[in-house]
């Protein structure tokens, strides 16, 4: 018996070791129709219940918002921040609540400072993208912007952020609308508690941020890039010149054609296609990316610029004005 | 995908169309360096699921060489599967059935044997002769370079050239010439 007992500490350890969740060679047969079965009732219930978070009995509002703040690292100013999570839905559904019970407690919903919010995001953004590619013209700018401020990218970055279950909206889960609304309310909150530059910076590391990786080029489509590259190139006086540089398989189905641009002899870019026509438009395309300095191999866009950028709009090359 | 993208595919999967010239080539060598060019070897994109190659055309094979003694000696196997239906057909006697033969079969054994060997043959063009049609002539964009040089023979060289040729001596007059 004193052996066991002198052993016993060893003995425990040595089973430690051994995995007890060792999967079996099989799936069984069973497997498949119990979660069929599983499945068919839960639809017959009326499909899977999701119980939103803040329904739990031990849910802290107060505490969710304070450990919000934290987790972003700012600060906001407490009353603000439950302002910018409280949806119109919610409050009209508490009004209605409200009266049915006969007594009267205000509520502020976020409509305010979405528009706040929405009105710095778009003024930072626009100056932070003029800053960081200098040689994009403002219609491109503008593209990006648009791209930024879509309510698919902001209401995934809110969901991103943890809001989805501290807002307080009628419905649950929240629409992606009221997601991309709550996050511009919290810009507005933000911008009220803290000032114009630390909200910039917030602007700057999750919203801009969404360019990492992205061709910029894709969010402004040049309808006509020749005319575009000639109008640009007429004013410098210099000869534009394309020319067929290479041919692929010429009479089958796969032929692929390169056409070189070439600026005064030199060459500008080059661009491939189906046909001739195709080759000759991608390499306008080409030379308009490396005009406006936003090439395939262009220096990564700069995301640590602090303060609010300065305008260059009045500088800058304008499409339209031509 | 942006318009840049799908032509960037496009350009990285074009099916370059090679020539090679066959004359005065070993077939066996030269069935290594064309195997490369149609199954997509030399490309970085290259993989075996890859449909990446490309497509050769071959001219003069009926002006190959062969080393040594295989024209008489090197013998193509061929069974009908009956009983006794085995044939054994000498190199010489396959180029004169047809002068394509031996190259395509030097190509085909010089692949591994699988799925994909038919499918990649289908990319293997092969011309006895200089003339090719027109269309096919029109794809070609690269020239394989050739694994020897072709020797220029006396009987090729125009009777003039050989005269103007420097010699080291001439025969003296009442020499006589077999």
């Amino acid at each position: 018996m004193a052996f066991v007992r002198r052993f016993t500490p060893l003995l425990a350890k040595t089973f430690l070791n051994i995995p007890i969740n060792t999967q079996g060679r099989r799936i069984h047969r069973w497997v498949s129709p119990t979660l069929i079965e599983l499945k068919y009732r839960e639809k017959k219930q009326g499909g899977k219940v999701i119980n939103p978070r803040n329904t739990f009995l031990e849910w802290n509002l107060e505490a969710e918002l304070y450990a919000f703040g934290k987790r972003l690292n700012e600060e906001f100013d407490s009353d603000l921040l439950l302002q910018a999570f409280t949806d119109r839905s919610y409050v009209i559904k508490e009004e209605m609540k409200q009266k049915e019970m006969e007594f009267d407690l205000k509520m502020k919903d976020n409509r305010e400072l979405v528009k706040e919010g929405e009105k710095f995001m778009e003024e930072y953004i626009q100056l932070y993208l003029e800053a960081v590619l200098p040689k994009f013209p403002v219609e491109g700018i503008v593209g990006i912007k648009n791209h930024l401020m879509s309510e698919s990218v902001l209401a995934n970055i809110s969901l991103h952020l943890g809001t989805k279950d501290i807002i307080l909206a009628a419905e649950y889960p929240v629409e992606r609308q009221i997601l991309a609304n709550t996050f511009k309310a919290l810009v507005g909150a933000l911008l009220q508690s803290s000032g114009d530059e630390q909200s910039g910076h917030f602007v700057r590391d999750f919203v801009i941020t969404q360019l990492q990786g992205q061709d910029v080029n894709d969010y402004w489509h040049i309808e006509d890039p020749w005319t575009m590259l000639t109008d640009l190139m007429s004013k410098t006086g210099s000869e534009l010149e394309p020319r067929l540089i290479g041919e692929v398989g010429k009479n089958t189905l796969l032929a692929c054609y390169r056409v070189g641009l070439y600026l005064d002899k030199k060459m500008l870019s080059s661009g491939f296609g189906e046909t001739v026509a195709t080759a000759k438009e991608m390499a306008a395309r080409e030379a308009l990316k490396k005009i406006f300095a936003t090439e395939e191999n262009m220096y990564p866009i700069n995301f640590k610029l602090n303060g609010i950028p300065k305008s260059t709009s009045d500088l800058r090359y304008k499409i339209s004005a031509n | 995908m942006s318009a840049a993208k799908r032509v960037q595919q496009w350009a990285t999967f074009a099916r370059t169309w090679h020539i090679f010239d066959c004359k005065w080539q070993d077939p066996y060598q030269s069935a290594e360096v064309i195997k490369k060019y149609l199954m997509g070897l030399h490309k970085p994109i290259y993989h075996s699921m890859n449909d990446c190659g490309d497509v050769v055309v071959c001219i003069n094979s009926r002006e190959i060489a062969l080393r040594g003694n295989d024209w008489r000696q090197r013998a193509y196997f061929h069974h009908t599967g009956y009983p006794g239906g085995a044939t054994w057909t000498l190199a010489w006697e396959v180029h004169n059935k047809d002068p394509t033969m031996i190259i395509k079969k030097a190509v085909y054994k010089a692949m591994r044997g699988n799925l994909q060997r038919r499918h990649t043959m289908q990319r293997l063009l092969i011309y006895p002769g200089e003339e090719i049609p027109e269309d096919i002539i029109q794809n070609v964009s690269n020239q394989i370079r050739q694994l020897r040089l072709v020797p220029t023979r006396l009987d090729h060289i125009s009777e003039e050239e050989v005269k103007k040729f420097p010699k080291v001596m001439d025969y003296p007059q009442d020499y006589v010439l077999k």
